[in-house]
């Protein structure tokens, strides 16, 4: 049998141990009380999931990042150095990446992609007096974490009753509905709940909910007992791949009522998936890429020109927008009060102060804060998916 | 480039580390860890938030309460290694490694199933008993001193030199009058309660809790540590979580390529160090 080894000669290590954790500590934090750095402009982090399952989005939020910086570097007297840091899909790395670019002098952090990253990630950016302008939580309760976490992305609450009213408007015939969510996904589960709200608002008769799994690719069981009870719309809390895979498998069983998906499908990627069966569904949208002001415009010009004619979708638009809100309000308060030589502690809370009290002409159209730093979006949409012959390609076609 | 709260990050990897390795020590391969540590938090979740009684709405948590969670944390989830161990541990080598990754994957279907659990969406605004991370330290740093200071007396004990048996030869320990069924059991609810506390922490730590921390991949991250350290004494998977959690955080410089290099270093370590990074000496 092995004899181990005595714990005197690990205590005897203990101390080099605890030397090299104390030096590696040692080489960390900014003074937050050093001016701030303005040599390759004012620092700021952005803290996506590049990597883990939430990675699609992070890629996406990553390409409006770039069209951003891009946008507002030259011309802007006080240019955004921009550094992008990759928090994972979980909370732990969201914790790490936002510790990093805290201690790294960053003056205000665009991020976490996922609403639970952001319930353990976000407090500590408040703890150390850094704004956080979230480009995609969703989740209620999130500029509630503190003064200095503002949103740029609408709650599902405020997005997801529209597209009922707008279905019931096209067709009033409409009593009973059939509800789908993936129950393993946050997103799903909370959009659902306030899509069922709104369905009982309506006076409508919810037949039956069923439940998915984000990961599924066969929905035989749950299409085929929805449409036993025989309904007129079905209303789906889905992500665009088990999305428009559970869309192209109730049409294909014979559906032909009307179809309501919320907001995570609200994406171009869904139309190589449900393909022709995209034609019809009702979407409820935080950007219209349809949207014609000049911001929005020039953002779908910027897109196209990058990623070979595609369509930009939502996050890229929201993402966008988190960078054009630091941009615009570091610009208007450099111009008010310098930035150069001022302490960089100081510096976060002007800016954070900046970023709640401006407007801004987005191409999500124009936006502004609550003093809690909620966002407030004038226009939000009601789209409907317009299949080309070739089934490949689409459109979102705004509903007035 | 390291913040406080990475160590505690590093701390909860060196307490996860040692709940995989002490039925490791004992030869049994389970990878139910997860499921455990997933157990502690959502008690302190449900807990914190759920009984005004402990002090939830209190400016700062009381650690009274922490401790009451913990408590009955424990109790739970080595009430349930128990009654699971015992079938559970019937089985041998990769069948009780399927059989624990099952274990975790129920677990986390009837979180998500179930809304007193929080579902899909979790428990947020779990009150926070320290002001910043410097507490979760003191507090991780106290419990991974006490789980690790048990470990190192429970390799010199019977129980521990009854459990090396097993690793080496079952049936050489059993013949030698070792109870192989009993040592296992005991090791697996020891593992239960280490990840259970380990779990109750992180709860608070992280703000929020979910059903996605049981899953498949933190089995596999867990035992990675314990392979990479060294399965054959206490220090082994301490080092093991501390460098492991510490290594994609000072990685980062090289940018995308990091979880790559991490990749290798797992992929490599047991090629070229299969005994891990702390060896025992033989006699």
């Amino acid at each position: 049998m092995p004899q181990l080894m005595p714990s005197v000669k690990v205590l005897r290590l203990l101390p080099k141990w605890l030397l090299l954790l104390g030096l590696l500590a040692s080489c960390s934090s900014t003074n937050s009380n050093a001016p701030v750095n303005l040599k390759a402009g004012l620092p700021v982090g952005a803290i996506l999931s590049l990597t883990g399952n939430a990675n699609v989005y992070g890629q996406d939020q990553r390409i409006g990042l770039e069209l951003a910086q891009a946008a507002f570097k030259p011309g802007s007297s006080i240019p955004l150095n921009l550094s992008i840091e990759d928090g994972g899909s979980d909370e732990a790395g969201a914790i790490n990446a936002f510790n990093l670019l805290i201690n790294r002098g960053s003056a205000a952090l665009i991020g976490p992609t996922l609403s639970q990253q952001a319930f353990a990630a976000s407090p500590i950016a408040q703890r150390r007096g850094v704004p956080v302008v979230a480009p995609s939580n969703t989740a209620t309760g999130i500029p509630e974490l503190g003064n200095f976490i503002s949103r740029v992305s609408a709650q599902s609450l405020v997005i997801a009753p529209l597209s009922i009213a707008k279905a019931l408007q096209l067709n009033p015939a409409i009593k009973r509905v059939a509800v789908f969510y993936a129950n393993d996904d946050a997103y799903s589960t909370s959009e659902t709940a306030i899509f069922q709200k709104a369905i009982k608002a309506k006076a409508l008769n919810t037949v039956t909910v069923q439940r998915t799994q984000l990961n599924d690719q066969d929905f035989l069981n749950q299409i085929t007992s929805a449409l036993r009870a025989k309904p007129d719309m079905v209303v789906l809390s889905l992500q665009a791949v088990d999305g428009g895979n559970l869309i192209r498998q109730l049409r294909e069983l014979g559906f032909k009522g009307t179809i309501v998906v919320g907001n995570g499908m609200n994406t171009p990627n869904i139309y190589p998936i449900c393909q022709k069966n995209c034609d019809g569904i009702l979407i409820a949208q935080a950007y219209s890429p349809e949207l014609q002001t000049d911001a929005n415009r020039s953002f779908v010009a910027r897109f196209k020109a990058q990623q070979a004619g595609a369509v930009p979708p939502q996050l890229t638009a929201q993402a966008y927008a988190a960078y054009q809100v630091i941009a615009e309000a570091t610009e208007r308060q450099n111009k008010r009060q310098p930035l150069e030589a001022k302490p960089l502690r100081e510096v976060r809370i002007l800016l954070n102060e900046e970023i709640l009290r401006g407007t801004y002409n987005t191409p999500l159209g124009k936006i502004s804060f609550s003093p809690e730093g909620e966002v407030i979006q004038e226009s939000f949409f009601v789209a409907q998916v317009r299949m080309n012959p070739d089934g490949r390609s689409g459109k979102f076609t705004l509903l007035p | 480039m390291i913040d406080i709260s990475l160590f505690v990050l590093m701390l909860l990897g060196a307490l996860l580390a040692l709940a995989v390795y002490l039925p490791l020590r004992a030869g049994q391969l389970s990878l139910a860890t997860p499921g455990f540590y997933t157990i502690g938090g959502t008690v302190a979740a449900l807990l914190s938030t759920q009984l005004p009684g402990l002090g939830g709405s209190d400016a700062v948590y009381p650690l009274t309460s922490l401790l009451l969670e913990m408590i009955v944390a424990i109790a739970v989830a080595g009430l349930l290694a128990f009654l699971i161990g015992k079938p559970v541990l019937k089985l041998r080598g990769i069948y009780l490694a399927i059989a624990t990754i099952a274990l975790v994957e129920i677990l986390r279907v009837v979180l998500l199933s179930s809304p007193w659990f929080g579902a899909a969406v979790g428990i947020f605004a779990i009150p926070q008993p320290f002001e910043g991370p410097e507490g979760y330290l003191i507090a991780y740093g106290l419990l991974l001193a006490i789980v690790a200071w048990a470990c190192a007396r429970l390799e010199r004990q019977p129980l521990g030199m009854a459990m090396a048996a097993i690793r080496d030869d079952e049936l050489a320990a059993r013949c030698m009058g070792v109870s192989t069924d009993q040592v296992k059991l005991i090791a697996f609810v020891l593992s239960a309660i280490v990840a259970a506390a380990a779990g109750v922490l992180a709860a608070h730590y992280f703000n929020s809790w979910n059903a996605r921390q049981a899953n498949f991949d933190a089995s596999i991250t867990t035992l990675a540590f314990v392979v990479l350290g060294g399965s054959r004494t206490w220090l082994g998977p301490v080092i093991g979580g501390l460098v492991l959690t510490a290594l994609p955080e000072l990685l980062r410089p090289i940018g995308d390529l990091r979880l790559i290099v991490f990749g290798l270093v797992i992929l490599l370590g047991p090629i070229f160090i299969p005994q891990g990074l702390i060896k025992s000496k033989q006699s």
